[in-house]
């Protein structure tokens, strides 16, 4: 085709006007083309809604956050929830739909470990990234999953030994009877044993116990000075509730293992005091990044919305998987695993980095306590890096 | 330091009659009605959420507990007229449709309170001295009200006239309706008051645990088994029950981890069941 005058001019102002045009794209809340589609499988009903309506907070912040920004690489990023009703079948179904029908980019989520482990093989059979962001007990490994929140040494390794020091190094476990505070419990009997501390038990309740006083009555009487506690959700309230009722939290300091700010106000004015944790996030710190992060939650979700680490995790995994595909430059599955190994993202409490082997993060930690109607932070313990067990 | 055995004992008093109440409701509705409704739990949940919002509306516990088991029984009125009744002759049915109605209840609560756990503060604070051992006021107030109601359950059903029409209807439907007894309105009666019951046990027993709208899941399986081991039917035998799982879940779990509590619970149940069943077998034949 020769090139005539009028379209060597009509070329030229296309040009003009492609370029005027690029900064334009990328002008906040401008993101053009089809939506890049993530997927996010969370118990939205059937017992654990606490937690994926916390998951839901970050992710919905992030999502607003990216596209207010231009997007990714320009397209606005869309997030397809789906209910796995806290059960592992429904979420396998719910991913393998994800994948196949809606050819979402990566899926995050579920809040529990029995779901992902489901999930897994599905996962990786679609060549489908999996955005993991809950705290849980390590060995979740592979290519196509990444894991934006603490496994047992990043939990335990300060938490052990400030209580050994401050409150004394006898300690109790007590925990449910599944494989996280297992996990946690064989984490911290190395840790106590390193300290030439002893523990002095180690009991494992199963789900949905009511009635807690002859254990209790048993801590009381080992002369226990720490008790490390890891009985997640309703039935951890119902334990420190008979616990205090019984006069064992008057004996004692509990370390609760996987408390958040979720479960805050549970205990009643005045009640639940002084028990610690670790945790990568703390909603009343005094920081500005997590000041600021969460304003910009409760903007959106209400002044009185619960703000706890589940809500800054799951922001990290979609806001990383964001500057994973900015730095590859490709919108693709291959390109959020090559872009995600060996992250860095900057969060609320500082930069977080992902391991480019593990796929486990490298965080700043707190530790916090109980305190009034708040989770106060005691001490900001640093970056930990993740012993993620895998093989 | 060994734990004083008059706390040992206390706690199990305390956990069978805890059980007990929680049972008393089941006892009525499956014991006698013969309805296996699995919705039992998320009625006891329905009482402690009415004794929650009742305490946050600022008119405090006890009219909480006063108000529940009006509520609860209203429900069960409704659960009934809704479910229950159109299912008579297929038990089955019945056990798919209260599980349904039970789901339903769950997240509606989820729906109106959200899913995080509450706790409200027991009435009476404190400990009371029981042969030399201090226990928490409220957890003997609740033992007080699980013997008085199971006292009253014994009166309402054996000497009083509802209570005669009633326990006609079970030894005999066809019978009892021939006499002349609206068989359906007494079905009727007794499920909704099996449902105050829960209702009643739910209030009582909030101050003690985490309030959230799986609550009803960790009674269900306990109650069950305190009924179905009774060894006799109506309230005495209910409390033998109770005695028997709750006290005995108690006494092991003060010696073993609870996880072995449970399954030994278990197991003994599952032995007592093959021997009433056996004996149903025999005196059948």
């Amino acid at each position: 085709m020769p090139t005539t005058r009028r379209r060597a001019l009509a070329g030229a102002l296309a040009t003009t006007v492609l370029a005027t045009r690029t900064p334009a794209t990328a002008r906040p809340a401008r993101a053009q083309g089809p939506a890049v589609k993530v997927g996010a499988v969370l118990e939205f009903s059937g017992g654990l809604e606490l937690f994926g309506q916390q998951a839901k907070l970050g992710l919905d912040l992030a999502a607003a956050e990216i596209n207010a920004a231009g997007g990714i690489l320009g397209r606005p990023v869309e997030l397809l929830y789906e209910d796995n009703k806290t059960d592992p079948k429904t979420a396998v179904e719910k991913a393998s739909r994800l994948i196949a029908r809606d050819e979402v980019l990566a899926i995050c989520g579920p809040i529990t470990s029995s779901a992902r482990d489901a999930m897994a093989p599905t996962m990786a059979r679609g060549r489908t990234p999996l955005l993991y962001a809950t705290n849980y007990e390590g060995g979740a490994c592979g290519r196509y999953i990444f894991c934006f929140n603490t496994v047992p040494n990043q939990e335990l390794a300060k938490l052990v030994p400030y209580l050994a020091r401050t409150k004394g190094a006898r300690f109790y476990c007590f925990g449910a009877d599944y494989v996280w505070p297992q996990r946690m419990f064989q984490h911290a009997r190395k840790l106590v044993e390193g300290l030439g501390g002893t523990i002095l038990g180690e009991e494992l309740a199963p789900f949905g116990v009511k009635e807690f006083a002859p254990v209790i009555r048993r801590i009381e009487a080992s002369g226990a000075q720490v008790l490390l506690f890891a009985l997640p959700g309703a039935d951890g309230i119902t334990f420190i509730r008979q616990a205090e009722d019984l006069g064992l939290l008057k004996k004692l300091t509990v370390g609760f293992l996987g408390f958040s700010e979720a479960y805050l106000g549970a205990f009643g004015p005045g009640r639940g005091q002084d028990m610690y944790v670790a945790v990568p996030f703390v909603a009343a710190a005094e920081a500005t990044g997590p000041k600021e992060f969460v304003a910009r939650i409760r903007a959106r979700a209400g002044r009185d919305a619960v703000v706890s680490h589940y809500v800054m995790t799951h922001w990290l995994a979609l806001t990383a998987l964001a500057r994973a595909l900015e730095k590859v430059g490709r919108i693709d599955r291959e390109a959020v695993v090559e872009g995600l190994e060996g992250l860095t993202v900057e969060a609320p409490t500082g930069p977080v980095t992902i391991g480019a082997k593990d796929h486990h993060v490298t965080l700043a930690m707190f530790l916090a306590k109980t305190q009034g109607d708040q989770l106060v932070t005691v001490e900001a313990l640093g970056p930990q890096a993740p012993e993620a067990g895998c093989a | 330091m060994p734990v004083d055995p008059v706390l040992l004992l206390l706690d199990a008093t305390a956990q069978a009659l805890t059980l007990l109440l929680v049972a008393s409701g089941l006892a009525v509705t499956f014991g006698l009605v013969g309805v296996i409704n699995l919705a039992h739990g998320e009625l006891l949940m329905a009482g402690a959420y009415t004794a929650l919002a009742l305490d946050r509306a600022g008119l405090g516990f006890w009219a909480g507990l006063a108000l529940a088991p009006l509520f609860v029984g209203l429900l069960g009125l409704l659960l009934d007229l809704l479910v229950v009744r159109r299912l008579r002759e297929r038990p089955l049915d019945t056990l798919l449709a209260t599980w349904a109605a039970a789901l339903v209840i769950r997240q509606t609560v989820v729906a109106l309170f959200g899913p995080a756990s509450h706790t409200i503060q027991p009435p009476i604070e404190g400990s009371v001295l029981v042969l030399g051992a201090p226990y928490p006021a409220y957890r003997l107030l609740v033992m007080a009200l699980a013997l008085l109601v199971t006292g009253l359950l014994t009166w309402l059903l054996f000497a009083t006239r509802v209570g005669l029409m009633i326990r006609g209807t079970v030894a005999d439907r066809t019978l009892a309706a021939a006499s002349g007894l609206a068989v359906r309105r007494l079905d009727a009666a007794a499920f909704a008051f099996g449902a105050a019951l829960a209702g009643l046990a739910g209030a009582a027993t909030a101050p003690l645990l985490s309030i959230d709208p799986q609550m009803g899941l960790g009674y269900l399986l306990p109650a069950f088994l305190a009924v179905l081991v009774a060894p006799a039917g109506g309230p005495v035998g209910t409390a033998v029950g109770a005695a028997l799982v709750g006290g005995g879940e108690s006494l092991v779990s003060a010696f073993a981890s609870p996880v072995v509590a449970q399954l030994a619970v278990l197991g003994g149940a599952a032995v007592l069941l093959r021997r009433v069943a056996g004996r149903r077998a025999g005196r059948e034949r």
